[in-house]
């Protein structure tokens, strides 16, 4: 497992996961770890769903309307994400 | 399992005091977690 | 907004939820919180149950703990649980352990969406017994040999913290590591049959502070299904939400199909529908007066005053009500005492009843006939003799 997150690499959701969307960004459910992740932003919601479909997690986040500026931010959440299982490198 | 979380950057200060504007509550977390037997109601 | 805050005011479907499935059950446990015993004849068929899985996979709820009385009696278990899994919905159940063969471990063992619980509240057969039940130590623990042995990891072994079990912390630890299994404590409400014994069985002021210290040194892995929030009053709260579920994020389906706020809170006051009406269960956990009004700001009223009620959040609802104390003031085990001083002059037998009483007539199976004078009357009925009355054999 890598030592942290790498924006540039692809990732996925791990399979066991569920994802209910929210009006105020998402509730993942992972099956295995019986962990439950509150997404309190709906555009993480949709870096998260484009996140297989991309070359890399960061232009997921381009994808979704992430500005530059918040672009820390956004890899923070999803390496909390990624240390939880929740994703995993694709 | 990771035992050393290095974040990617960390120009966090920048990053926050360019997006000053957003609500800055205690951090500025997007993600929160907690595990399913946590919450009361439920046996 | 934290996640707290969100949750207060309610999601459009549960999180999870508590499924009671039937009310039978082969054990007569003092405290059972659901009064359980007898089958109820109106409980939901088959076919009921299977579309109330069908609603839950629509609104995504994420899992549901099936209990009861002892669910496994029902003579469709298996289909129920088969079926929920197949509908992405996950399934742990409760249970006393009557039913977890070696054969039945292995096929636990085998799923990655079924998860067991297993009753036990006393590290010892002495301890536990003169709760549950001559005989209830020993099938427990053969369940967990058998879970074990078929190499399932991580079951439940769920105790609720009595009077007489808080000094075996360690012991119910170690009886979870000897099965790899995760320990899991809760707490006892006034709720069910847990009125009658609550005033004998309920933590004294000094071993709820024992609980709380243990939990702080040695709980990291033990659950705690969030039940101690109103311990968070004395310094810092323990791992969970530290927040009330009750009809926000969490609720009861009872084997009749009644839906409460709570497992903890079957009565007419928490009662918020049926999953029989038009709207289905969905139409209930949306559109029901009660959970509207659970999901507004709640006030704190007498707590309001009080330093520790940003932590305790005034403790909970179903321990404050069948104890016939206001909702909006102390918990009865308030760790600052306000809850002791409020219990001193209240009407105790005043206070309300639960509402339905599944319970047979002779009470904890080995122990002593429970005087019931101005209680509990059950009428004679044919489940009485066996919770399988009126269902073809096998189950």
């Amino acid at each position: 497992m890598a030592a942290g997150f790498d924006l540039e690499l692809r990732y996925a959701l791990h399979p066991q996961v569920a994802v209910r969307p929210e009006p105020f960004g998402a509730l993942l459910y992972h099956f295995g770890t019986r962990r439950l992740s509150f997404l309190k932003d709906p555009r993480l919601l949709e870096v998260v769903q484009g996140l297989a479909g991309a070359p890399s997690a960061h232009a997921a986040c381009t994808a979704a309307g992430v500005p530059e500026a918040e672009l820390a931010r956004f890899a923070r959440a999803l390496a909390t994400l990624a240390e939880t299982d929740m994703l995993e490198v694709a | 399992m990771t035992d050393e979380p290095t974040p990617a950057v960390e120009p966090a200060d920048s990053t926050e005091i360019e997006t000053a504007a957003a609500p800055a509550v205690e951090e500025d977390l997007l993600v929160e977690d907690v595990s399913i037997d946590g919450m009361c109601g439920v046996y | 907004m934290r996640l707290v805050d969100q949750f207060e005011r309610g999601l459009d479907a549960p999180i999870c939820l508590t499924w009671e499935l039937t009310y039978a059950c082969n054990l007569a446990c003092a405290h059972c919180l659901s009064s359980s015993g007898r089958r109820d004849p109106r409980e939901l068929s088959t076919v009921e149950a299977k579309a109330v899985v069908d609603e839950l996979e629509r609104m995504q709820v994420f899992y549901v703990n099936i209990g009861g009385g002892e669910p496994t009696v029902r003579p469709d278990f298996w289909e129920l649980v088969d079926y929920a899994t197949a509908h992405k919905v996950g399934v742990k159940f409760s249970t006393n352990g009557v039913k977890i063969t070696p054969v039945v471990a292995e096929r636990l063992a085998a799923s990655d969406y079924v998860d067991v619980q297993i009753s036990l509240d006393g590290a010892t057969a002495a301890v536990n017994d003169a709760v549950r039940g001559t005989g209830s130590y020993a099938t427990a623990l053969r369940a967990m040999e058998n879970l074990h042995a078929a190499g399932m990891r991580g079951f439940k072994i769920s105790v609720v913290c009595t009077r007489h079990n808080v000094d075996q912390l360690d012991a119910f630890a170690a009886l979870a590591d000897r099965f790899g299994a995760q320990l899991r404590l809760t707490r006892l409400r006034p709720s069910g049959r847990g009125a009658d014994v609550w005033d004998e069985l309920h933590l004294l002021p000094g071993q709820q502070r024992q609980l709380y210290d243990w939990l702080v040194e040695h709980g990291e892995g033990v659950l705690t299904g969030d039940s101690f929030f109103h311990l968070a009053a004395y310094g810092s709260a323990l791992p969970g939400l530290n927040l009330c579920g009750a009809g926000r994020v969490v609720c009861l389906i009872d084997p009749i199909g009644d839906v409460y706020a709570c497992p903890f809170a079957i009565h007419e006051n928490f009662l918020a529908g049926n999953v029989r009406s038009p709207g289905g269960f969905a139409g209930v956990w949306r559109n029901s007066e009660l959970f509207g009004s659970l999901r507004e700001p709640q006030s704190a009223g007498a707590c309001g005053s009080c330093g520790a009620y940003d932590a305790c959040r005034g403790g909970c609802m179903a321990a404050k009500f069948f104890t016939g104390l206001p909702l909006d003031g102390p918990d009865p085990e308030c760790v600052v005492g306000h809850g002791a001083t409020a219990l001193s002059t209240v009407d105790r037998l005043g206070a309300p009843r639960p509402s339905g009483d599944h319970s047979h007539a002779g009470g904890v199976r080995g122990g002593p006939v429970p005087v019931t004078i101005g209680r509990r009357r059950p009428q004679p009925h044919a489940c009485d003799e066996s919770p399988l009355a009126g269902i073809g054999a096998g189950g």
